[in-house]
């Protein structure tokens, strides 16, 4: 029983009108139907936050919603983050802090980091590390992660 | 919608699909189909409304731990939405998905059960409201018919003086619980307690009123002295499981010092601690 519905959805600032399956999941759509890989799938149960995404401003799992669910809704990916080129801040200092080994949470990582810091632009650390509960990294690189976090929201303060 | 609900026995109600959308997965759950209520955006609200506060079904647990009304009139509510899984749960799970699931380890079952809530329901027969002791039935079981949703949680303010606190034990910060005990006590001008709500969470197939505990609270005057003894008293009766989490051994030492932890914080509270 495939019932497809019609959804239109903007994500990364660009629009999508697509036929998808009801049943289709979020991450499924933007991973093979839109091409946006940078989205992970970890678990598929909802647990790794791999393939956090930032849906209408807040951060969701793309693997427990439906991809009709996101019908008119404002998505960013990994792919959104940087600015034309330009790496965001929490990029710049993953990088420069180490605070990524294989790389496979670092897309959840950063978007469930650029939610922290747009509420809280100074988080202390167990803010950090409770803002990142809901993803996992099996390389054990937290402390470099709670760095970089740090980091970043040091280097948006001195920018603006 | 409530139409589709009726006219579907198979059908499920989809609000933040936390729980709903693992079970389909595991295949635990296989709905026929599913009816989103996302689109009520109406179901959002969280409000004052004659010395209750109303609750719209939709609420999600991070507006529930953060909000401003509740902070001040239900900490407790504030607690234990703030508990829940992580920020991106909190960010999609809903306070109304959270009750009709009624898994016995969340957490806002066992909150809302400590200050006597009333969940008002809707269905194409109308709208009827349960109270929260009634409400749960057993494991993931509660007594909504298949074509009713919830609509609003209701929650008294009491009117003389009252402190109420959530606290769980859990395997790390957001793990379901092990334990969980909410509480809330109402003191009288002699600050002598002439109500008090006990309930524990994660130890039976519902939450569950310590009653003994509560017993011997009421009608005293809240000292370390009286807290410690009714905490002792909070196993009584208890069989919990066994289980991955923790033994029900455990889980009944646990019961007891957790409840003098959260009956503490609760006098706090009533001190006007945060």
């Amino acid at each position: 029983m495939a019932k497809e519905c019609e959804i239109t959805t903007t994500i990364n600032g660009k629009r999508y009108q697509r036929r998808v399956e009801a049943r289709r999941l979020l991450v499924d759509f933007l991973r093979d139907e839109l091409g946006l890989t940078g989205t992970h799938i970890g678990c598929d149960t909802g647990h790794c936050g791999a393939c956090t995404v930032m849906l209408n401003g807040v951060t969701v799992k793309s693997c427990l919603l439906f991809a009709v669910q996101a019908n008119n809704a404002t998505i960013k990916t990994i792919e959104g983050v940087a600015d034309e080129g330009q790496l965001h801040p929490l990029q710049v200092a993953f990088l420069e802090q180490n605070a990524l080994q294989c790389g496979y949470c670092t897309p959840g990582m950063i978007l469930s980091s650029m939610f922290l810091l747009q509420r809280n632009a100074n988080p202390n650390e167990e803010e950090i590390k409770r803002s990142i509960e809901g993803n996992l990294c099996r390389c054990t690189g937290y402390l470099n992660i709670v760095k970089a976090v740090k980091a970043a929201s040091k280097a948006s303060k001195k920018q603006t | 919608m409530l139409d589709l609900l009726h006219s579907n026995e198979e059908a499920k109600v989809l609000a933040g699909g936390q729980s709903l959308t693992s079970l389909m997965k595991l295949r635990v759950a296989s709905p026929q189909a599913l009816v989103d209520i996302n689109g009520l955006e109406e179901l959002s609200y969280i409000r004052e409304e004659s010395g209750m506060i109303g609750i719209g079904a939709l609420v999600r647990h991070d507006q529930l731990a953060r909000d401003n009304l509740i902070r001040k009139h239900m900490p407790l509510l504030s607690d234990a939405a703030g508990v829940i899984a992580d920020q991106q749960v909190r960010n999609r799970g809903t306070m109304g998905g959270s009750l009709a699931h009624a898994d016995p380890a969340a957490d806002l079952p066992t909150a809302f059960t400590a200050v006597n809530a009333t969940v008002i329901t809707a269905s194409v027969n109308g709208s009827r409201s349960i109270e929260m002791g009634d409400f749960f039935r057993d494991y993931f079981t509660t007594s909504l018919g298949h074509d009713e949703i919830i609509k609003q949680v209701r929650v008294m303010i009491p009117t003389s003086k009252y402190g109420n606190a959530y606290q769980k034990l859990s395997k790390g910060h957001n793990d379901f619980a092990i334990v969980a005990v909410a509480v809330q006590l109402i003191v009288d001008k002699d600050q002598v307690c002439n109500s008090a709500n006990v309930v524990l969470g994660g130890v039976a197939p519902t939450p569950v009123h310590a009653r003994e505990t509560e017993k011997l609270l009421k009608g005293s005057r809240l000292d370390n002295d009286v807290i410690e003894r009714s905490a002792q008293k909070a196993s009584e009766g208890l069989k919990p499981p066994s289980d991955i989490r923790a033994s029900a051994e455990y889980r009944l030492k646990m019961a007891r010092r957790l409840t003098q932890r959260t009956v503490t914080h609760s006098v706090q509270r009533i001190q006007g601690g945060a």
